[in-house]
């Protein structure tokens, strides 16, 4: 298995310093970015692995606590050269850390804490994980203690969504809306009428009632203090897009052989090319395979024409078999034929436009399909299993392509 | 038999031809059918009053009004949803789909070209739009500011998306406000334009926040047009003639164990009126356990094919393991799932939809 490791997806892992797992909801996205994890820190590294919404059975494999925001050592075999360490993504805690971090003063800090708006606000900022997720990515990177971080996104429509979220949180934060909230009358401008100013007050006298929330007051008191952060905030943006583009951070697709998703997930990986950096493999999972050398049925099958029982060796059970059941097999042996079809059909046309999305002077990204596991690992076995699977596998490689 | 009009037809078909009027005297419904006929007259039996518009339907229409499909990411909900709408569009009923999620995912199950904020009739008897959050809650604010240049203004500025994120809720209410005023569209006849509105809802993690928003608000002493809004939203929801939410699972541990959290919260927590939960995606049962012997038998006699045999094999685990998740997921709610029927099919088209749709009948009957 090892010689398939330099062909597989752990090539290209190899020399990285981040990896990015992307991709929809419910292709598992988290139990592949534990395995890369799992399957780099095997064989020497140094890895923390950041999951965003992993589940219950996974965090137990992982045996991850509920805290998140905290790093945690995850017990690998003794065969294993590196060491991995898992945090769960901790959004609120993230913000807050970071405006205490970047305040001016201890002073500033506990005003913009205590604000009631941005206790509201905080949690959903920029309206994304996404740019929490960085935010800890940053972090993490930044601590200098591991040689490789591995992150698991939030599900994602839009690539643009993790590329730009700390473009958008500084437009935000930079615009003048903040200058507004101070003063929210000013959004009317200077020729709006004492009727227009009346209603506006009445609007947000009305949000106030209904929140409990004093937002007039708390709202130009946050734009204030805030402003003091702003300039911090700048140059994380900064040093998150660098780190986003950097030779170093490779980029893995997740995704499944659903043939609703493939339209969205061709237009997901252009987005990510015009965001100038390149997929550096696909992974499709939860490929539905049956057989364990996984060969094409023959034709006749597939017609149900040929006779469902073997050479007459064994004369006696053959006289008990009815011709239903014969017939039940033979409709499975269909059934199957017609799913893998529908499934290499689907995984054509991803691959197509993959690969054509990615075209250019860059090489193609590596290719990998997974067999649906199921039941999903439960274990830190089982996700070293499926780290194997990554390792050598069904990798197809097509990067001399 | 039923006969079920593909989208696609529809499409195909010349403009004139997918006019209602026109479409209307297809033969959708077979009235052959018995359970069908059982059903239909039933309802038209029965007449009903809606408890809060206090509408009486002429030659009405029972059961949920508002089928809201949530789940996990990737256990079929935009499949399930349209197969909802396909049972009731089989059983004559006026329906509207509405994406929230996943923008596209809708109108390629149902082969129609892109979705946008306007319903559009995609077949005779069918809607469906794709609702965003920003015309909604756009919406929202003309509803609660009268004057027109006033709510522009506020809704052009950075401030406003600030004071909405500051507003806990406001973006969930303007998406179900757009859709309870669906809900309440009448005809030229004063009946429901839409007899259901079919909600694929964005995965069970933004979903039950979605949910709970008009709760949570109105238990607050709200005055004002958006206390109305939030409150008359909550009736709607919470009223059991009204709403059915759809829970929806695959046979796999983090979907069965996801939808049985999503079950609880919105049964127990949120106090929804929720349908059976959904299994989706169950291998048929073709072997009985006599059958498995047999092929023990065979193998050791190697007396069959060996890919026959595998494929058997293959069905008799797929089979078994959707078993003991149904029967995880009936021990947590307390009900029997519904079973839909794995889809072997390479097209997924409207038509591949009907046994999924014969399945979820139960959905629509009379609480």
């Amino acid at each position: 298995m090892l010689d398939a490791v330099a062909a597989g997806l752990l090539g290209m892992v190899e020399d990285a310093r981040v990896v990015v797992c992307l991709g929809p909801g419910g292709v598992g996205k988290t139990t592949s970015a534990s395995a890369i994890a799992v399957a780099a820190a095997m064989g020497g590294r140094r890895v923390a692995v950041l999951t965003v919404d992993p589940a219950a059975r996974l965090k137990d494999a992982l045996e991850l606590p509920d805290t998140p925001g905290e790093l945690h050592r995850v017990p690998l075999p003794d065969s294993a050269l590196g060491t991995l360490d898992a945090i769960l993504l901790d959004a609120k805690g993230i913000f807050d850390e970071l405006v205490r971090r970047l305040a001016p003063t201890q002073a500033v800090a506990d005003r913009v804490l205590d604000n009631p708006v941005y206790r509201n606000v905080a949690g959903a900022f920029a309206g994304s994980d996404a740019y929490m997720a960085l935010e800890q990515l940053l972090d993490i990177v930044q601590s200098a203690e591991f040689d490789l971080v591995v992150v698991d996104t939030p599900p994602a429509s839009h690539a643009l969504e993790l590329f730009d979220a700390p473009e958008r949180i500084l437009a935000l934060l930079d615009s003048r809306a903040l200058e507004y909230l101070g003063e929210p009358m000013r959004i009317l401008g200077g020729a709006s009428s004492r009727l227009a100013r009346g209603l506006l007050s009445a609007v947000l006298a009305g949000l106030e009632r209904m929140t409990g929330l004093s937002l007039l007051s708390d709202i130009s008191a946050l734009a204030t203090d805030f402003g003091a952060v702003v300039p911090g905030f700048r140059e994380r943006a900064r040093a998150i897009r660098a780190l986003l583009r950097a030779d170093d951070t490779r980029y893995v697709l997740l995704a499944a052989p659903d043939p609703h998703a493939t339209r969205d997930l061709i237009a997901f990986a252009r987005e990510v090319e015009r965001a100038g950096v390149t997929l550096d493999a696909v992974v499709v999972n939860r490929v539905l395979r049956f057989t364990p050398e996984d060969q094409a049925a023959p034709a006749s099958l597939a017609h149900g024409s040929a006779a469902p029982l073997g050479p007459s060796s064994g004369g006696a059970p053959r006289r008990r078999w009815s011709a239903t059941l014969a017939r039940h097999l033979v409709a499975c042996a269909k059934d199957l034929d017609t799913l893998r079809a529908a499934q290499d059909a689907v995984i054509d046309g991803l691959r197509d436009g993959l690969l054509r999305a990615a075209e250019g002077d860059r090489s193609s990204p590596v290719w990998v399909e997974l067999p649906a596991l199921s039941p999903a690992p439960t274990s830190l076995d089982g996700i070293i299993a499926l780290a194997r699977a990554l390792a050598g596998g069904r990798a197809r490689s097509t990067s001399a392509a | 038999m039923r006969r079920r009009v593909a989208p696609g037809d529809a499409r195909g078909a010349p403009a004139e031809a997918r006019h209602a009027s026109d479409v209307l005297r297809v033969p959708v419904v077979d009235v052959g059918a018995p359970r069908d006929r059982a059903r239909r007259e039933t309802v038209r039996a029965r007449g009903v009053i809606d408890p809060i518009a206090g509408l009486q339907y002429p030659g009405g229409v029972a059961g949920p009004r508002l089928v809201i499909v949530t789940g996990k990411g990737g256990v079929g909900k935009t499949t399930v949803a349209a197969a909802v709408a396909q049972a009731a569009v089989t059983a004559r009923r006026r329906v509207l789909l509405v994406e929230v999620a996943t923008p596209g995912r809708l109108a390629s199950v149902l082969d129609v070209p892109p979705l946008n904020g306007e319903p559009r009739v995609v077949l005779d008897g069918l809607s469906a739009v794709a609702l965003e959050e920003s015309s909604a809650l756009e919406e929202l604010v003309h509803q609660l500011m009268p004057l027109r240049l006033l709510s522009r203004r506020l809704l052009s500025s950075d401030t406003f998306r600030i004071i909405a994120a500051a507003v806990p809720g406001i973006i969930e209410t303007a998406l179900l406000a757009r859709i309870i005023a669906w809900l309440e569209e009448q005809d030229r006849r004063g009946r429901p334009r839409y007899d259901l509105i079919v909600l694929d809802s964005p995965a069970s993690g933004h979903s039950v926040p979605l949910l709970a928003t008009p709760r949570t608000l109105s238990g607050l002493a709200t005055v004002g047009p958006l206390g109305t809004i939030v409150r008359k939203t909550q009736r709607w929801l919470a009223d059991p003639a009204v709403t059915r939410a759809l829970v929806v699972a695959i046979p796999e541990d983090w979907a069965v164990a996801e939808a049985v959290e999503l079950y609880a919260s919105l049964r127990d927590g949120l106090a929804l009126p929720v349908a059976r939960p959904v299994l989706n995606a169950v291998f048929p049962k073709r072997f009985s356990r006599g059958d498995e012997a047999l092929l023990e038998e065979a193998e050791s006699s190697h007396s069959i094919d060996p890919q026959l045999l595998e494929a058997g094999r293959y069905f008799i685990r797929r089979r078994a393991i959707a078993m003991e998740h149904g029967r995880a997921l009936r021990s947590a709610t307390r009900e029997r799932p519904i079973e839909l029927p794995f889809l072997f099919s390479s097209s997924m088209t409207w038509e591949d939809l009907a046994p999924l749709a014969d399945a979820l009948d139960p959905v629509l009957e009379v609480a």
